[in-house]
């Protein structure tokens, strides 16, 4: 007896099971998560595939997301413990690994991480050779040079997150002190995701109008205006926000969706992201830093050449130190 | 910009205070404030006449406040109110949004997470308080917050520890949106609905209960899933109550036009070769499921919830399967609530649609109705 599909529908062709634009996210945690409502919600994928140790969390989440399949248009949604679901990915975002407690640095996390890494990156590589990795798992700009030299991969197409959420807040906060939508402020912040991230003061500006030549005291001690405490603002954000629901997930999930839809689409937009920087402002070690990078369909194709004055290039070179004070202790 | 500098001395020199002008006397508050009176949007606290980098910058044009067409307020910032959150906010649906949640430290971390994605997002204003006047002039307020059941707990019980706690939330929100919309998402949303139906003795039309919107997106997925069909292509409804008692209405689901029973007069029956009626077994069972696997149920609910919220703000007169005033219907004389396919629009709900249903589809409605009066007759308002 014919089946119901069979009475109803005549098949023409073979269905073409292959995607043109695969994202994997590896971890469904909160941040994860947020990473693929958003990604759904902007139809950047035709698939999305989940991957997490945690088989009844992974199963749930994926469901989740499916039954609301009716509200989106991406139209497979798939999810596995085994890395074979990860099989032709565009881009594979890394959110998995150990999350910072109440008060806990960045940097803590970093040997617990390189582990988890270590079980999953190769694989990842066997299923997609030709994919960009995302890095957002933190210490950011650590893991991301772990990975790139697990996966053997070009550095520029591995990328982490690095400081594109630290810009975000720190415009975001602009916007609040002016009036004015943050997409209308402009500022960037570079360096290290993290406590010792370095704003660069000269490029804020709104319409071309330079806050600092409004305001030569702009982001100094002597400010009257205190705009220093809006990048220390920054600095502390994760803390606060973890302090009181837990985890950050909204705006790390939004920020790294930015990504994605530049990287998906060859859109060639600028992004502070963390790329590899060595032989740029002095730095002589292998390390990944946040700067203005130009993403594409080939992860950072260029890199916007800053120039920072004596006092920033200072402080870069001190996020330098300090990661590459902790890279060359890890055990791979 | 040399200009506006010179403004700012002739100003001062005249010794005139311009009321739009905004740097003489006045300057922006450096911290995003957590809580803002009504319809501010940049709290302004008088300083001394420093000419800050804003006044610099630019120059103000009015004084006058902006009108909030679109404010959505979300009442509970659990899981399912912040999945609402995230889903109107990517939607772009509101020009303001306010949480509000008994729980202030989480309402004020999840207010910041959702503010720092602004530059990725036309992101309207968010503000957040415990206090409902931040819900002030609200076009719609979404509820999500409520009791969640304890082990072994009635649902009687569980239902007059709502009514307490809705009696609150309902004056606060009546009183502050007078003319908004409530959608009822917390559970048992169809009994809930009623009882804020009661509280806020809003006409029927402006109370709409979540309902069987979501049962009914999971049916079209899951039909979609059996057909290898996107599921907008898919078309069924689950009506009644939202729940174990939920019925799905065979005779309508259709391809294209094509109604499945056509093809398969068992559909939905036990002699079904093909056993549909596991369709809606899985659809019953998907709360229970993804509660087991993750804890709770975020991102559907939130979906669709938002799916609502565009066709009340909109004025798109779609049809979703909301809960809404069912008595007088299906042979059905208790007051309750109940999920029947309506027409949403600016108003709420404007009209239903009239769905033929067969007679043990309609003894199933009614026996749920006489359920759900059994419990809300109990209840002390």
């Amino acid at each position: 007896m014919s089946s119901v599909k069979e009475q109803l529908i005549e098949n023409l062709i073979e269905e073409d099971k292959v995607s043109q634009n695969k994202v994997t996210i590896v971890g469904t945690g909160a941040v994860g998560m947020a990473c693929a409502i958003c990604i759904l919600l902007k139809d950047l994928a035709d698939e999305l595939a989940l991957i997490d140790v945690v088989a009844d969390k992974l199963k749930g989440e994926t469901m989740d997301l499916q039954h609301g399949s009716l509200f989106f248009n991406t139209p497979k949604i798939i999810s596995g413990k085994d890395y074979s679901v990860s099989a032709n990915s565009r881009l594979v975002i890394i959110t998995a690994g150990a999350r910072q407690q109440e008060g806990e640095s960045r940097l803590n996390l970093v040997q617990r991480n390189v582990d988890i890494m270590k079980s999953a990156i190769p694989a990842i590589v066997q299923n997609s050779p030709d994919c960009k990795m995302l890095i957002v798992s933190n210490p950011v700009d650590i893991l991301t040079y772990v990975v790139w030299k697990l996966s053997g991969l070009p550095a520029t197409r591995v990328i982490g997150s690095g400081c594109n959420l630290d810009s975000a807040r720190f415009r975001y906060l602009i916007g609040q002190k002016l009036g004015v939508h943050p997409s209308s402020c402009h500022g960037w912040i570079i360096g290290e995701h993290g406590d010792s991230s370095v704003p660069l003061w000269s490029g804020v500006n709104v319409a071309g109008v330079s806050l600092k030549s409004l305001d030569p005291k702009l982001g100094t001690d002597s400010d009257k205006d205190s705009w220093k405490n809006i990048h220390k603002e920054v600095v502390g954000s994760a803390y606060e926000i973890i302090k009181l629901k837990g985890y950050t997930s909204w705006g790390i999930g939004l920020s790294v969706t930015d990504l994605v839809k530049s990287i998906l689409k060859n859109l060639r937009r600028v992004h502070p992201v963390s790329t590899m920087v060595k032989g740029s402002y002095g730095i002589k070690e292998e390390i990944f830093l946040s700067i203005p990078c130009v993403l594409g369909q080939n992860g950072v194709s260029d890199v916007v050449k800053v120039n920072l004055n004596s006092e920033e290039e200072a402080l870069f070179k001190k996020s330098a130190s300090t990661l590459w004070n902790i890279q060359k202790d890890l055990k791979f | 910009m040399s200009w506006t500098v010179g403004i700012l001395r002739a100003s001062q020199r005249a010794g005139t205070v311009r009321a739009n002008f905004l740097c003489l006397g006045m300057a922006p508050s450096p911290r995003p404030p957590a809580a803002l009176p009504l319809g501010g949007a940049w709290a302004m606290a008088p300083a001394s006449k420093m000419a800050t980098v804003k006044c610099e910058l630019m120059k103000n044009c009015t004084s006058e406040e902006p009108v909030r067409n679109s404010k959505i307020s979300i009442v509970g910032t659990g899981s399912v109110g912040m999945a609402c959150a995230i889903s109107i906010l990517l939607k772009g649906l509101s020009d303001e949004l306010a949480l509000v949640d008994v729980d202030e430290g989480r309402l004020k971390g999840e207010t910041m997470d959702l503010q720092h994605g602004s530059p990725f997002v036309k992101m309207p204003n968010i503000v957040s308080s415990r206090d409902y006047f931040v819900t002030a002039n609200s076009s719609l307020v979404i509820i999500t917050a409520g009791a969640r059941q304890e082990k072994g707990e009635t649902r009687l019980n569980l239902v007059q520890r709502n009514v307490a706690i809705f009696k609150l939330m309902m004056s606060s929100i009546v009183q502050y949106s007078p003319r908004c919309k409530l959608i009822v998402v917390s559970n048992p949303v169809d009994i809930l609905t009623y009882v804020a139906w009661k509280l806020s003795a809003f006409p029927q039309n402006r109370v709409i209960g979540s309902g069987c919107n979501l049962d009914t997106a999971r049916f079209r997925f899951l039909i979609g899933q059996r057909l290898s069909i996107h599921s907008e292509s898919c078309h069924g409804w689950i009506l009644g109550e939202h729940g174990d008692s939920s019925v799905p209405v065979w005779s309508g689901v259709n391809i294209a036009g094509v109604p499945l029973k056509e093809l398969n007069l068992d559909i939905g029956t036990d002699k079904d070769p093909e056993q549909w009626k596991n369709v809606h077994k899985d659809v019953v069972a998907s709360a229970y499921e993804i509660i087991k696997m993750k804890g709770y149920t975020s991102w559907a609910i939130g979906l669709s919830v938002a799916d609502l919220t565009e066709s009340i703000l909109k004025n798109l007169r779609r049809v979703h399967p909301v809960s809404t005033r069912i008595k007088g219907l299906y042979g059905i004389n208790e007051d309750v609530f109940l999920s029947v396919p309506c027409i949403l629009g600016e108003s709420g709900i404007t009209d239903l649609i009239k769905v033929k249903l067969a007679p043990e589809e309609e003894a199933r409605l009614q026996k749920s109705a006489k359920t759900l009066w059994d419990i809300q007759k109990e209840l002390k308002f």
